[in-house]
């Protein structure tokens, strides 16, 4: 579904990823896990299009995205959860799920959608007129993940759902995901908390200082030395 | 001699300029508020107005219902097409952060000189659209000055309507919020960018066609409601709506009676002092700068 093959990237003069090559197969929950710095929103920014790719390929359901910007690859079946949720702080919740219909292949249905995402996220439904500001960070997240929904993708990145939330709230939202997933959207799961992360997910890319040194299933990985020192503190 | 029609007649000929100085602002606000940039070709466009309305009235004769917006189309286009070749190519080169600002200031000097160049340096007297006088309990107020007043209500609760109620709006609240997160939406944002531009030169150019017949029309004539409109996006706060809209009446208001009370000398000297006035007390201004 997604490819991406021997990227590099760099800010400025300083390379943040090398030779990055993954791939997520259609249906699946993948993971991206690694330390904090390590490179994995880099990564998912890359995909996107808001960071710059200077060597390598990326290529969505067999079409190249390198030369779309990245506003044009949301129409493509692409959608982010970015780090720190991004809510439109001053808008509604409404307005805040409206916005994330705005490409041309959703907009006319955006009622419709809403509808869907309100069954999802009934708590949503009950705040429609507040603020996203005044939301909790818990609901900020289930927003943000709403929001992302409302462009009907076929591919979701989530970046660092976790974060800040309390661990009751952690599985709440891994429930969702794995729910979204069941609907048939490919999850691409990005997180520092790998217990989680694996847990939820099928297979497992590992992310350490812009290189990809392991990549397996994710009891594998689970089950390996090194993540088991590195990450889970055995 | 302050007797309370005089009063009356003085609040609304404030409002009146005050309206003016709203539109004005809300062109610089819009411009903050998503592009993140001061626009000071933005008198200009003010100026083109003038001069667009002038051509239509005087030189080809036409009618104002078609004069005024035609020439605010006109405008449009002449700030969307100087957004899409100038500005735009400069914005988001890193380390180049300043260029679009200094862009803005070139092409403000280019269209004062390419007016002169055209039009020369004379006052140029555009007559009111609408003459006469309407007189109620002992005062006077001209049409045109009620037309003006007509004319911004209507444009200013349009605007925000388009704002709060459109996908255009929903897409430039986003833009101007949080642009990364914008792009996520698969909002193009360069093009959020030049249409803006474009919309708040149209502002600045109806203030501009609909002045045209109170203050003469020249090059320079852009000069004064910039700096205007600068101390009301201050006064009302950056980047805020309300602000400039409410402190744009404001001004007008105090500019009025310091006519009444001071004298017409006065009325810069006062708008400058509650400028910094407002800076020392309360610094955001009077409505902070709130997201739309």
């Amino acid at each position: 579904m997604l490819e991406v093959k021997n990227l590099q990237v760099f800010y400025g003069d300083a390379q943040a990823l090398w030779d990055i090559s993954i791939q997520v197969q259609p249906k699946e929950i993948c993971t991206l896990v690694g330390a904090n710095g390590a490179g994995k929103t880099t990564l998912l920014k890359a995909i996107c299009g808001l960071v710059p790719v200077s060597v390598g390929s990326i290529s969505l359901l067999g079409k190249d995205l390198n030369s779309v910007p990245a506003n044009e690859r949301v129409s493509l079946g692409l959608s982010m959860v970015p780090e720190g949720r991004k809510i439109f702080t001053g808008m509604t919740v409404e307005e805040n799920l409206k916005i994330g219909a705005y490409v041309n292949k959703v907009w006319t249905r955006r009622e419709d959608l809403l509808e869907q995402n309100y069954a999802l996220f009934p708590r949503l439904k009950e705040r429609r007129r507040q603020l996203g500001g005044t939301l909790s960070g818990g609901e900020r997240q289930m927003l943000a993940i709403a929001r992302a929904l409302m462009s009907q993708p076929d591919l979701l990145f989530l970046d660092e759902p976790s974060l800040g939330l309390s661990p009751k709230f952690v599985e709440h939202v891994m429930e969702i995901v794995r729910s979204i997933n069941e609907q048939g959207v490919t999850i691409m799961l990005v997180e520092q908390n790998i217990n989680i992360a694996l847990g939820v997910a099928q297979r497992g890319y590992v992310l350490e200082s812009g290189r990809i040194v392991m990549q397996d299933s994710a009891n594998a990985l689970l089950a390996n030395p090194h993540v088991k020192e590195a990450y889970l503190g055995m | 001699m302050f007797t309370l029609p005089i009063m009356i007649e003085q609040a609304v000929n404030g409002l009146v300029l005050g309206s003016m100085y709203a539109l004005v602002a809300t062109g610089l606000t819009l411009i903050w508020g998503t592009m993140k940039m001061l626009n000071f070709a933005h008198g200009e466009f003010y100026m083109l107005g003038g001069f667009a309305t002038y051509f239509g009235l005087m030189v080809l004769g036409l009618p104002p219902w078609l004069v005024v917006p035609i020439a605010v189309f006109l405008i449009f286009l002449i700030a969307f097409i100087l957004e899409k070749s100038i500005i735009s190519p400069l914005m988001g080169k890193p380390g180049w952060d300043i260029s679009t600002v200094v862009a803005t200031l070139g092409a403000g000097i280019f269209l004062q000189n390419f007016a002169f160049k055209f039009w020369g340096g004379d006052f140029l007297n555009v007559p009111y659209m609408f003459d006469g006088v309407l007189r109620i309990w002992g005062m006077a107020f001209a049409w045109h000055r009620l037309y003006i007043l007509a004319l911004s209500l209507v444009v200013i609760i349009t605007f925000w309507q388009v704002v709060k109620r459109t996908r255009f709006g929903l897409a430039l609240r986003a833009t101007a919020q949080d642009n990364e997160a914008a792009i996520l939406m698969g909002i193009p944002f360069r093009r959020i960018y030049t249409i803006t531009f474009g919309l708040s030169a149209s502002l600045a150019a109806l203030a501009g066609s609909a002045l045209a017949p109170i203050f003469s029309v020249n090059p320079w004539m852009g000069m004064v409601p910039l700096i205007k409109a600068l101390i009301v996006v201050i006064l009302g706060g950056l980047g805020s709506f309300t602000g400039a809209i409410l402190g744009g009446f404001i001004l007008g208001l105090c500019e009025s009676y310091s006519v009444l009370f001071l004298s017409s000398g006065w009325k810069d000297l006062i708008s400058f002092s509650l400028l910094i006035i407002i800076l020392v007390i309360k610094p955001s201004g009077l409505f902070g700068a709130k997201e739309w």
